[in-house]
């Protein structure tokens, strides 16, 4: 997935640390007000501007929706694979998907399906697979 | 306060016109609207646009001796022209101005191959979200919740290609049946070329002022804007929904509109199909789950009970960000003159207007920008 043109400044993708077994869990924030939780580490809350505590979520997640991008984006050669996956007690984040390079034609993630954060790849994108159900 | 009415409309041709620059095509729509008013000059401008270059706005109005007045750029992605129309409407309500101009101007061919290149300092879009990946995955949500077929998102491409076809200001235009629209490649799954906006160059303007009881003057029962709010794993509905919902209730009380079913026409943002489809339920145009059926049916066609987009739509008759909007709302402005010829949705006495802006990760939208007008 390499060859993002990357510009100046830090990243606004959400952080990810290891987790168990290869897995990866996103460093993200839950408001003492409101419960919300977010993907990122913004000073407030996204939903009520309350204070917020760092929280991590994943790995495990359901995708909400899945598409793949088969038109030319700066940087990055198509087909690729998108999808909203809702991390388990988490946020909705915005991740790749590992494509099987053995696939014939690339496809989305199932809708509805499993998946599991992995690290981010080089370029700081987030990750899932497809798990078994 | 006063009763604010669009006194004159214009816009340029839609269309790549990576020949002509935003002077002129900028002049295209203020001298029509100039004249459509009857004015030669107005007190204030609010310009709408996204990616137009730092002092756009003044340099265009310079080069047709719009001089030493206010001038106020703003950006609300997609929905700037209506977002500069919004603030037009509230400075001549005020009375802070007496005549407003409010433009939209927008060069997409001169500045981005094809799709817009997705913002670096963005998550989704430092992530490669593009902005047919974002609707595409609110179709595919659609297609798993069984709330849409195929062949519906199709036929909204359909439908408007089809609308543009009476539009002679539209960018494209044709007789598509639905295997063509499923056909087209295949841009992000399910979405396919032909359901998605084009790159467009254009211009759009509209004259603002009192109401004077003119027999060609537009009212504006109301216009009303929101940004949107979170977007998560806890919203009922896909991206894009709810902020649409909300802003139109909005204006719909603000209008004292007894009924959604009063409004005999619309123009709605359908940069993609499954707009069209999520955005006429959220308005109240159809019920919840019937958008698709609706465009598949006959019902959101011209000649149909719920006419949207008569004139094409972003899908055919282009998509120049920051026009956009005021181009939808010259559409509806012809429409309730009873001037926009084959297309003309008979007998129309209330129109609406909404376009939607995007590009924000987590927000359920940039702005929302909704407005109710009525015949002279
Ligand atoms: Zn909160």
């Amino acid at each position: 997935m390499g060859g993002v043109s990357a510009p100046g400044g830090p990243d606004p993708r959400p952080q990810v640390s290891p987790g168990a077994d290869g897995g990866g869990v996103v460093d993200g924030r839950r408001c003492r007000s409101c419960d919300e939780v977010s993907a990122f580490a913004w000073p407030a809350c996204p939903a009520c501007g309350g204070a917020v505590d760092p929280a991590s979520f994943g790995p495990f997640g359901t995708v909400w929706s899945a598409t793949v991008v088969r038109i030319p984006v700066p940087g990055r050669p198509p087909p690729y694979r998108l999808a909203y996956v809702d991390l388990d007690d988490g946020p909705r984040v915005l991740a790749h998907v590992v494509t099987d390079p053995t696939a014939d034609r690339v496809l989305p993630a199932p809708v509805g399906g499993r998946v599991r954060l992995l690290p981010t790849t080089d370029d700081g994108d987030l990750l899932v697979e497809v798990v078994p159900a | 306060m006063s009763t604010v009415s669009v006194h004159g409309v214009g816009t340029s041709h839609f269309g790549r016109q990576p020949e002509r620059d935003l002077v002129a095509l900028a002049w295209d729509a203020v001298r029509e609207a100039f004249a459509d008013a009857d004015v030669t000059g107005v007190d204030a401008v609010w310009v709408g646009t996204v990616f137009g270059p730092p002092g756009v706005a003044q340099r265009v109005l310079r080069a047709m001796g719009v001089t030493g007045i206010p001038v106020i750029t703003v950006e609300n992605a997609c929905a700037s022209g209506t977002t500069a129309f919004l603030e037009a409407h509230e400075a001549v309500r005020t009375g802070r101005y007496g005549r407003v101009l409010a433009l939209g101007i927008e060069q997409m061919s001169t500045a981005f191959a094809g799709a817009i290149t997705p913002e670096p300092t963005d998550p989704e879009g430092r992530s490669g979200l593009a902005l047919p990946a974002l609707y595409a995955m609110a179709a595919a949500r659609y297609l798993y919740d069984g709330a849409v077929t195929p062949a519906q998102l199709a036929a909204v491409s359909v439908k408007n290609h089809a609308h543009a076809l009476h539009n002679p200001r539209a960018q494209y235009a044709g007789h598509h049946t639905v295997e063509e629209v499923l056909g087209s490649r295949m841009i992000a799954d399910p979405l396919t070329l032909l359901q998605c906006c084009p790159t467009s160059d254009g211009a759009a303007a509209a004259v603002l002022a009192p109401a004077s009881g003119g027999s060609r003057e537009v009212g504006v029962r109301a216009v009303a804007l929101r940004s949107g709010a979170p977007w998560n794993h806890r919203s009922p509905h896909v991206w894009g929904h709810d902020v649409v919902r909300d802003t139109a209730a909005e204006a719909f009380a603000a209008a004292g509109l007894d009924a959604v079913s009063d409004l005999d026409v619309a123009e709605v943002h359908d940069a993609f199909t499954i707009g069209e489809i999520v955005t006429t339920e959220a308005l109240g145009l159809v019920a919840p789950g019937e958008g698709g059926k609706a465009a598949e049916s006959g019902v959101t066609a011209l000649g149909g009970t719920r006419p949207v987009n008569p004139s094409g739509g972003l899908l055919s008759r282009g998509h120049p960000l920051g026009a956009t909007g005021l181009a939808q709302l010259a559409e509806i402005v012809w429409q309730l003159r009873g001037e926009a010829g084959r297309r003309q949705v008979d007998g129309a006495r209330l129109g609406l207007v909404e376009t939607m802006g995007g590009g924000v990760s987590v927000l359920d939208g940039n702005a929302c920008v909704v407005a109710v007008l009525e015949a002279p």
